[in-house]
Protein backbone atom coordinates (compact mmCIF):
# COMPACT_ATOMS: atom_id res chain seq x y z
CA UNK A 1 0.00 0.00 0.00
CA UNK A 2 3.18 2.32 -0.20
CA UNK A 3 3.75 4.26 -3.57
CA UNK A 4 5.62 6.65 -4.79
CA UNK A 5 4.61 9.89 -6.64
CA UNK A 6 5.21 13.79 -6.93
CA UNK A 7 3.73 16.19 -4.16
CA UNK A 8 1.27 18.66 -4.70
CA UNK A 9 3.73 21.16 -2.33
CA UNK A 10 6.71 20.92 -0.26
CA UNK A 11 6.50 19.10 3.08
CA UNK A 12 8.94 21.45 4.79
CA UNK A 13 9.96 25.13 4.42
CA UNK A 14 13.32 26.20 5.40
CA UNK A 15 12.46 29.84 6.54
CA UNK A 16 15.70 31.88 7.22
CA UNK A 17 13.72 34.71 8.99
CA UNK A 18 16.56 36.93 9.25
CA UNK A 19 20.68 37.01 8.75
CA UNK A 20 21.49 38.98 11.55
CA UNK A 21 24.20 36.11 13.76
CA UNK A 22 26.02 36.89 16.91
CA UNK A 23 28.24 34.03 15.82
CA UNK A 24 31.44 33.79 12.91
CA UNK A 25 31.04 30.37 11.83
CA UNK A 26 33.83 29.30 8.90
CA UNK A 27 31.36 27.81 6.81
CA UNK A 28 28.74 30.31 7.22
CA UNK A 29 26.67 30.12 3.70
CA UNK A 30 24.14 33.39 4.57
CA UNK A 31 26.87 35.92 5.59
CA UNK A 32 26.46 37.04 2.30
CA UNK A 33 22.48 37.11 2.14
CA UNK A 34 20.84 40.61 1.82
CA UNK A 35 20.26 42.26 5.63
CA UNK A 36 16.35 42.85 4.86
CA UNK A 37 13.65 41.45 6.26
CA UNK A 38 9.83 40.68 6.19
CA UNK A 39 7.93 42.07 8.38
CA UNK A 40 5.72 40.42 11.07
CA UNK A 41 2.31 41.17 9.10
CA UNK A 42 3.57 40.13 5.78
CA UNK A 43 5.62 36.96 7.58
CA UNK A 44 1.93 35.97 8.40
CA UNK A 45 0.72 36.51 5.16
CA UNK A 46 3.47 34.48 3.64
CA UNK A 47 2.74 31.84 6.37
CA UNK A 48 -1.06 31.95 5.84
CA UNK A 49 -0.61 31.18 2.04
CA UNK A 50 2.22 28.09 2.37
CA UNK A 51 -0.59 26.86 4.76
CA UNK A 52 -3.16 26.70 1.76
CA UNK A 53 -0.62 25.33 -0.27
CA UNK A 54 -0.52 22.57 1.94
CA UNK A 55 2.77 23.08 3.68
CA UNK A 56 3.12 21.04 6.66
CA UNK A 57 5.68 21.79 8.77
CA UNK A 58 8.32 24.99 8.62
CA UNK A 59 12.00 25.08 9.89
CA UNK A 60 13.45 28.47 11.14
CA UNK A 61 16.84 29.48 10.48
CA UNK A 62 18.90 32.17 9.61
CA UNK A 63 21.22 33.77 10.53
CA UNK A 64 20.24 32.93 14.40
CA UNK A 65 16.63 32.90 14.70
CA UNK A 66 16.51 34.03 17.94
CA UNK A 67 17.95 37.76 17.49
CA UNK A 68 14.35 38.25 15.22
CA UNK A 69 12.72 39.98 18.05
CA UNK A 70 9.21 38.76 17.10
CA UNK A 71 9.93 34.77 16.65
CA UNK A 72 8.40 33.94 18.99
CA UNK A 73 4.88 35.75 18.09
CA UNK A 74 5.74 34.22 14.77
CA UNK A 75 6.24 30.53 15.43
CA UNK A 76 2.95 31.02 17.48
CA UNK A 77 1.06 32.44 14.68
CA UNK A 78 2.23 29.80 13.00
CA UNK A 79 1.84 26.61 15.33
CA UNK A 80 -1.83 27.79 16.13
CA UNK A 81 -2.36 27.60 12.66
CA UNK A 82 -1.53 23.66 12.76
CA UNK A 83 2.02 23.92 11.35
CA UNK A 84 4.55 22.13 12.72
CA UNK A 85 7.65 24.38 13.89
CA UNK A 86 10.63 23.86 14.63
CA UNK A 87 14.38 26.17 14.42
CA UNK A 88 18.03 25.36 14.05
CA UNK A 89 19.84 28.04 16.45
CA UNK A 90 23.36 28.13 17.83
CA UNK A 91 21.89 28.24 20.97
CA UNK A 92 23.36 31.14 22.41
CA UNK A 93 20.33 32.87 23.48
CA UNK A 94 18.33 30.17 25.11
CA UNK A 95 18.16 29.83 28.91
CA UNK A 96 15.81 28.36 30.96
CA UNK A 97 13.22 31.16 30.34
CA UNK A 98 13.73 31.39 26.08
CA UNK A 99 13.05 27.60 26.24
CA UNK A 100 10.02 27.38 27.99
CA UNK A 101 8.98 30.37 26.15
CA UNK A 102 9.99 28.47 22.59
CA UNK A 103 7.90 25.98 23.97
CA UNK A 104 4.83 27.87 24.91
CA UNK A 105 5.59 29.67 21.06
CA UNK A 106 4.12 25.88 19.80
CA UNK A 107 8.14 24.84 18.93
CA UNK A 108 8.43 20.99 18.38
CA UNK A 109 11.80 20.43 18.03
CA UNK A 110 14.92 22.27 18.41
CA UNK A 111 18.49 21.77 16.76
CA UNK A 112 21.28 23.26 18.31
CA UNK A 113 24.72 23.30 16.05
CA UNK A 114 27.54 21.96 17.95
CA UNK A 115 30.15 20.74 15.33
CA UNK A 116 32.73 19.01 18.38
CA UNK A 117 32.22 17.43 21.57
CA UNK A 118 35.60 19.20 22.43
CA UNK A 119 34.86 22.65 23.23
CA UNK A 120 37.80 24.53 22.00
CA UNK A 121 37.42 22.92 18.62
CA UNK A 122 33.58 23.91 18.20
CA UNK A 123 34.08 27.66 19.55
CA UNK A 124 37.00 28.15 17.10
CA UNK A 125 35.16 26.70 14.33
CA UNK A 126 31.86 28.93 15.33
CA UNK A 127 34.45 31.94 15.97
CA UNK A 128 32.81 32.62 19.72
CA UNK A 129 34.64 31.84 22.93
CA UNK A 130 32.03 30.23 25.60
CA UNK A 131 29.55 29.05 22.60
CA UNK A 132 29.86 25.44 22.90
CA UNK A 133 29.15 25.77 26.95
CA UNK A 134 26.15 27.85 25.76
CA UNK A 135 25.05 25.15 23.12
CA UNK A 136 25.14 22.42 25.48
CA UNK A 137 23.33 24.26 28.20
CA UNK A 138 20.28 25.25 25.89
CA UNK A 139 20.39 21.01 25.23
CA UNK A 140 19.39 20.79 28.55
CA UNK A 141 16.80 23.47 28.59
CA UNK A 142 15.14 22.59 25.98
CA UNK A 143 14.65 19.58 27.12
CA UNK A 144 13.63 20.31 30.30
CA UNK A 145 11.10 22.37 28.86
CA UNK A 146 9.87 19.65 27.36
CA UNK A 147 11.07 20.08 23.48
CA UNK A 148 12.67 17.87 21.41
CA UNK A 149 16.16 18.54 20.48
CA UNK A 150 18.18 17.56 17.64
CA UNK A 151 22.53 18.11 17.42
CA UNK A 152 23.49 19.47 13.74
CA UNK A 153 27.20 18.96 13.11
CA UNK A 154 28.32 19.78 10.22
CA UNK A 155 31.23 16.94 8.74
CA UNK A 156 34.40 18.67 7.70
CA UNK A 157 38.33 18.27 8.79
CA UNK A 158 37.47 19.21 12.62
CA UNK A 159 35.42 16.08 13.27
CA UNK A 160 35.50 13.87 10.47
CA UNK A 161 37.23 10.81 13.01
CA UNK A 162 35.03 11.15 15.70
CA UNK A 163 31.86 9.80 14.92
CA UNK A 164 31.58 7.64 17.97
CA UNK A 165 32.65 10.33 20.45
CA UNK A 166 30.04 12.54 18.65
CA UNK A 167 27.13 10.37 19.11
CA UNK A 168 28.07 9.41 22.85
CA UNK A 169 28.11 13.29 23.43
CA UNK A 170 24.67 13.24 21.93
CA UNK A 171 23.45 10.42 23.78
CA UNK A 172 24.87 12.19 26.73
CA UNK A 173 22.87 14.93 26.41
CA UNK A 174 19.71 13.14 25.63
CA UNK A 175 18.83 14.46 21.95
CA UNK A 176 16.29 13.31 19.78
CA UNK A 177 18.18 12.59 16.64
CA UNK A 178 21.56 13.76 15.71
CA UNK A 179 22.53 15.39 11.96
CA UNK A 180 25.67 14.46 10.55
CA UNK A 181 25.25 17.70 7.44
CA UNK A 182 27.72 17.48 4.42
CA UNK A 183 29.74 20.06 3.84
CA UNK A 184 28.34 22.24 1.73
CA UNK A 185 30.75 24.43 0.07
CA UNK A 186 28.76 28.02 -0.59
CA UNK A 187 29.07 31.17 1.11
CA UNK A 188 32.29 31.08 3.41
CA UNK A 189 32.42 27.03 2.96
CA UNK A 190 33.56 27.55 -0.49
CA UNK A 191 35.96 30.34 0.43
CA UNK A 192 37.67 28.17 3.22
CA UNK A 193 36.88 24.72 1.60
CA UNK A 194 40.63 24.03 0.80
CA UNK A 195 41.32 24.27 4.38
CA UNK A 196 37.99 22.43 5.09
CA UNK A 197 36.30 20.31 3.37
CA UNK A 198 37.17 16.31 2.13
CA UNK A 199 38.62 14.59 -0.31
CA UNK A 200 36.04 12.11 -2.27
CA UNK A 201 37.60 8.81 -0.62
CA UNK A 202 37.82 10.75 2.64
CA UNK A 203 33.90 11.16 2.12
CA UNK A 204 33.67 7.46 1.53
CA UNK A 205 35.46 6.46 4.58
CA UNK A 206 33.44 8.44 6.63
CA UNK A 207 30.04 7.56 5.40
CA UNK A 208 30.87 3.84 5.41
CA UNK A 209 31.61 4.43 9.23
CA UNK A 210 28.91 6.64 9.62
CA UNK A 211 26.30 4.14 8.22
CA UNK A 212 27.67 1.29 10.25
CA UNK A 213 27.12 3.48 13.44
CA UNK A 214 23.63 4.69 12.43
CA UNK A 215 22.79 0.86 12.19
CA UNK A 216 23.93 0.00 15.55
CA UNK A 217 22.75 2.98 17.25
CA UNK A 218 19.29 2.24 19.10
CA UNK A 219 17.07 5.35 20.53
CA UNK A 220 18.51 8.21 18.62
CA UNK A 221 18.23 8.81 15.07
CA UNK A 222 21.59 9.57 13.40
CA UNK A 223 20.47 11.09 9.89
CA UNK A 224 23.24 11.76 7.35
CA UNK A 225 21.23 14.21 4.58
CA UNK A 226 23.88 13.02 1.59
CA UNK A 227 22.49 11.20 -1.79
CA UNK A 228 25.86 9.95 -2.66
CA UNK A 229 25.75 7.63 0.45
CA UNK A 230 23.48 5.26 -2.30
CA UNK A 231 26.61 4.07 -3.79
CA UNK A 232 27.57 2.39 -0.82
CA UNK A 233 24.40 -0.31 -1.31
CA UNK A 234 23.90 0.18 2.57
CA UNK A 235 20.77 -0.52 3.93
CA UNK A 236 19.73 2.91 5.48
CA UNK A 237 16.90 2.10 7.69
CA UNK A 238 14.72 4.71 6.48
CA UNK A 239 12.45 5.51 3.55
CA UNK A 240 12.74 8.28 1.72
CA UNK A 241 9.98 9.64 -0.92
CA UNK A 242 12.47 10.64 -3.55
CA UNK A 243 15.66 10.13 -4.56
CA UNK A 244 18.87 12.15 -4.89
CA UNK A 245 18.93 15.73 -3.09
CA UNK A 246 15.41 16.51 -1.72
CA UNK A 247 15.63 20.12 -2.28
CA UNK A 248 12.70 21.08 -4.39
CA UNK A 249 11.19 17.67 -3.90
CA UNK A 250 9.74 17.77 -0.40
CA UNK A 251 11.32 21.30 0.42
CA UNK A 252 11.96 24.79 -0.14
CA UNK A 253 14.07 27.46 1.39
CA UNK A 254 12.99 31.22 1.97
CA UNK A 255 15.58 33.73 2.44
CA UNK A 256 14.88 36.58 4.85
CA UNK A 257 13.55 39.17 2.11
CA UNK A 258 10.68 36.39 0.63
CA UNK A 259 13.15 34.95 -1.89
CA UNK A 260 12.52 31.30 -2.25
CA UNK A 261 15.26 28.82 -3.62
CA UNK A 262 15.47 25.43 -4.23
CA UNK A 263 17.84 24.88 -1.19
CA UNK A 264 19.59 27.36 1.40
CA UNK A 265 22.36 26.46 -0.30
CA UNK A 266 21.24 27.48 -4.12
CA UNK A 267 21.52 30.97 -4.76
CA UNK A 268 18.80 30.86 -7.24
CA UNK A 269 16.12 32.76 -6.82
CA UNK A 270 12.65 30.92 -8.38
CA UNK A 271 10.41 33.69 -6.73
CA UNK A 272 9.28 35.36 -3.81
CA UNK A 273 6.70 34.18 -0.91
CA UNK A 274 5.41 37.62 -0.40
CA UNK A 275 4.30 38.10 -4.23
CA UNK A 276 4.26 34.93 -6.24
CA UNK A 277 1.94 31.83 -5.63
CA UNK A 278 3.74 28.95 -3.86
CA UNK A 279 2.16 26.35 -6.00
CA UNK A 280 2.84 28.28 -9.03
CA UNK A 281 6.45 28.10 -8.53
CA UNK A 282 6.21 24.63 -7.17
CA UNK A 283 4.59 23.13 -10.43
CA UNK A 284 6.21 25.60 -12.89
CA UNK A 285 9.78 26.95 -11.67
CA UNK A 286 12.39 25.82 -14.42
CA UNK A 287 14.75 25.48 -12.45
CA UNK A 288 12.70 22.99 -10.06
CA UNK A 289 12.46 20.86 -13.33
CA UNK A 290 15.75 20.89 -13.88
CA UNK A 291 16.61 19.65 -11.09
CA UNK A 292 14.13 16.80 -10.66
CA UNK A 293 14.97 15.70 -14.18
CA UNK A 294 18.91 16.09 -13.78
CA UNK A 295 20.66 14.49 -16.85
CA UNK A 296 23.32 12.47 -16.07
CA UNK A 297 26.92 13.29 -17.11
CA UNK A 298 30.37 12.71 -16.83
CA UNK A 299 31.13 9.69 -14.59
CA UNK A 300 27.30 9.60 -14.03
CA UNK A 301 26.18 8.28 -17.48
CA UNK A 302 27.85 4.82 -17.14
CA UNK A 303 27.63 4.83 -12.59
CA UNK A 304 25.42 1.65 -11.70
CA UNK A 305 24.45 3.92 -8.72
CA UNK A 306 22.83 6.82 -10.85
CA UNK A 307 19.60 5.59 -10.31
CA UNK A 308 19.52 5.90 -6.63
CA UNK A 309 22.03 8.69 -5.74
CA UNK A 310 20.34 11.02 -8.96
CA UNK A 311 24.13 12.53 -9.22
CA UNK A 312 24.35 13.46 -5.56
CA UNK A 313 24.11 16.55 -3.97
CA UNK A 314 22.61 19.13 -6.61
CA UNK A 315 23.91 22.51 -4.19
CA UNK A 316 27.59 20.98 -4.04
CA UNK A 317 27.73 20.59 -8.06
CA UNK A 318 26.59 23.52 -8.90
CA UNK A 319 28.91 25.68 -6.20
CA UNK A 320 32.18 23.24 -7.41
CA UNK A 321 31.31 22.94 -11.10
CA UNK A 322 28.66 25.30 -12.43
CA UNK A 323 26.31 23.08 -13.31
CA UNK A 324 23.20 20.65 -11.32
CA UNK A 325 23.68 18.00 -13.92
CA UNK A 326 27.44 17.23 -13.00
CA UNK A 327 28.75 14.82 -10.78
CA UNK A 328 28.96 15.96 -7.41
CA UNK A 329 32.29 16.48 -6.88
CA UNK A 330 32.18 14.60 -2.94
CA UNK A 331 31.51 11.33 -4.98
CA UNK A 332 34.31 8.90 -4.86
CA UNK A 333 32.81 6.24 -7.31
CA UNK A 334 35.58 6.16 -9.84
CA UNK A 335 34.60 6.21 -13.98
CA UNK A 336 33.48 2.73 -14.90
CA UNK B 1 -8.08 -3.71 19.57
CA UNK B 2 -8.47 -0.44 18.92
CA UNK B 3 -5.84 1.36 16.73
CA UNK B 4 -4.82 4.85 16.79
CA UNK B 5 -2.63 7.48 14.45
CA UNK B 6 0.82 8.56 16.21
CA UNK B 7 -0.35 12.40 16.87
CA UNK B 8 3.45 12.92 16.03
CA UNK B 9 3.37 11.95 12.44
CA UNK B 10 2.52 14.69 9.93
CA UNK B 11 0.23 13.74 7.16
CA UNK B 12 -1.65 15.05 4.24
CA UNK B 13 -3.81 14.23 1.62
CA UNK B 14 -2.50 14.70 -2.40
CA UNK B 15 -5.93 16.26 -3.96
CA UNK B 16 -4.99 16.19 -7.07
CA UNK B 17 -3.13 12.24 -6.97
CA UNK B 18 -6.63 11.62 -4.97
CA UNK B 19 -8.85 13.07 -7.73
CA UNK B 20 -6.75 10.87 -10.55
CA UNK B 21 -6.74 7.90 -8.07
CA UNK B 22 -10.65 7.87 -7.62
CA UNK B 23 -11.09 8.06 -11.42
CA UNK B 24 -8.72 5.43 -12.56
CA UNK B 25 -11.16 2.89 -9.76
CA UNK B 26 -14.32 3.65 -11.56
CA UNK B 27 -12.80 3.06 -14.85
CA UNK B 28 -12.09 -0.10 -13.35
CA UNK B 29 -7.68 0.70 -13.56
CA UNK B 30 -5.19 -0.84 -11.49
CA UNK B 31 -4.20 2.78 -9.18
CA UNK B 32 -2.19 0.16 -6.17
CA UNK B 33 0.65 2.29 -7.41
CA UNK B 34 -0.76 5.41 -7.10
CA UNK B 35 0.01 7.79 -3.89
CA UNK B 36 -2.87 9.34 -2.59
CA UNK B 37 -1.40 10.35 0.66
CA UNK B 38 1.87 11.54 2.40
CA UNK B 39 3.19 10.66 6.10
CA UNK B 40 6.71 11.53 7.73
CA UNK B 41 7.90 11.68 11.00
CA UNK B 42 12.15 12.36 11.80
CA UNK B 43 13.51 10.40 9.20
CA UNK B 44 10.93 8.44 7.50
CA UNK B 45 8.36 9.11 4.97
CA UNK B 46 5.66 7.18 3.51
CA UNK B 47 3.25 7.50 0.59
CA UNK B 48 0.26 5.44 0.33
CA UNK B 49 -1.99 4.39 -2.18
CA UNK B 50 -6.12 4.67 -1.97
CA UNK B 51 -6.49 1.83 0.11
CA UNK B 52 -3.47 2.85 2.66
CA UNK B 53 -4.89 5.96 2.94
CA UNK B 54 -8.08 5.26 3.81
CA UNK B 55 -7.32 2.73 6.57
CA UNK B 56 -4.66 5.28 7.94
CA UNK B 57 -7.35 7.79 8.11
CA UNK B 58 -9.82 4.88 10.48
CA UNK B 59 -7.04 5.11 12.71
CA UNK B 60 -9.16 7.32 15.16
CA UNK B 61 -9.47 4.05 17.91
CA UNK B 62 -11.43 1.96 15.59
CA UNK B 63 -10.50 -1.88 15.54
CA UNK B 64 -9.32 -4.14 12.02
CA UNK B 65 -13.15 -5.55 11.99
CA UNK B 66 -14.46 -2.10 12.15
CA UNK B 67 -12.01 -0.71 9.63
CA UNK B 68 -12.13 -3.66 7.48
CA UNK B 69 -16.27 -3.81 7.37
CA UNK B 70 -16.05 0.08 6.30
CA UNK B 71 -14.35 -0.40 3.32
CA UNK B 72 -15.43 -3.50 1.92
CA UNK B 73 -18.73 -1.06 1.48
CA UNK B 74 -16.69 1.16 -0.36
CA UNK B 75 -14.45 -0.98 -2.62
CA UNK B 76 -14.83 -3.87 -4.30
CA UNK B 77 -12.43 -6.23 -2.14
CA UNK B 78 -13.13 -9.53 -0.74
CA UNK B 79 -13.04 -8.83 3.63
CA UNK B 80 -10.58 -11.71 4.02
CA UNK B 81 -8.57 -10.54 1.53
CA UNK B 82 -8.46 -7.00 2.29
CA UNK B 83 -8.63 -8.16 6.15
CA UNK B 84 -4.62 -10.04 5.71
CA UNK B 85 -3.52 -7.04 3.91
CA UNK B 86 -4.44 -4.26 6.17
CA UNK B 87 -2.98 -6.53 9.36
CA UNK B 88 -0.08 -7.16 7.51
CA UNK B 89 -0.04 -3.18 6.56
CA UNK B 90 -1.09 -2.15 10.19
CA UNK B 91 1.88 -3.98 11.64
CA UNK B 92 4.17 -2.19 8.85
CA UNK B 93 2.53 1.19 10.61
CA UNK B 94 3.02 -0.28 14.35
CA UNK B 95 7.01 -1.07 13.58
CA UNK B 96 7.71 2.09 12.43
CA UNK B 97 5.88 3.97 14.91
CA UNK B 98 3.15 5.70 12.86
CA UNK B 99 0.27 3.50 14.73
CA UNK B 100 -0.22 2.02 18.12
CA UNK B 101 -2.68 -0.51 19.42
CA UNK B 102 -4.60 -0.06 22.55
CA UNK B 103 -6.50 -3.03 23.84
CA UNK B 104 -10.48 -2.53 24.34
Amino acid sequence: MKTTNFLKAPLTINWAVTNVCNFKCRHCYSRTDPSQELDEKTLHDCIEKIIAAGVLSINFGGGEPLLRSDLLDIALFASQRGLRVSMNSNGYLINREKARSLKAAGFSKVGISIDSHRPEVHDSFRGIRGSHQKAVAALAYLKDAGIKTSLSTVICRINYHDIDTLIAFAAEHGVHQLNFHNFKCSGLGYSNKDELDLSADEWKDFYISAMKAKQQVKGMEISLDDPIIASLGMKAETDSLVKGSVCGKLSLNIKSNGDITPCGFIPIVIGNIASDDLKDIWFNSPVLAKMRNKIPTGKCSTCKSYDDCLGGCSARALALTGDFNNPDPHCWVHES
Amino acid sequence: MKIFRNPEILWREEDESKAEAYEGLEQGEDVSEMGTSVLFSDGIMLSLNVLGTEIWKRCDGRDVESIVSDLTLQFDVEPDVLRKDALMFLDELAEKGFIRYEDN
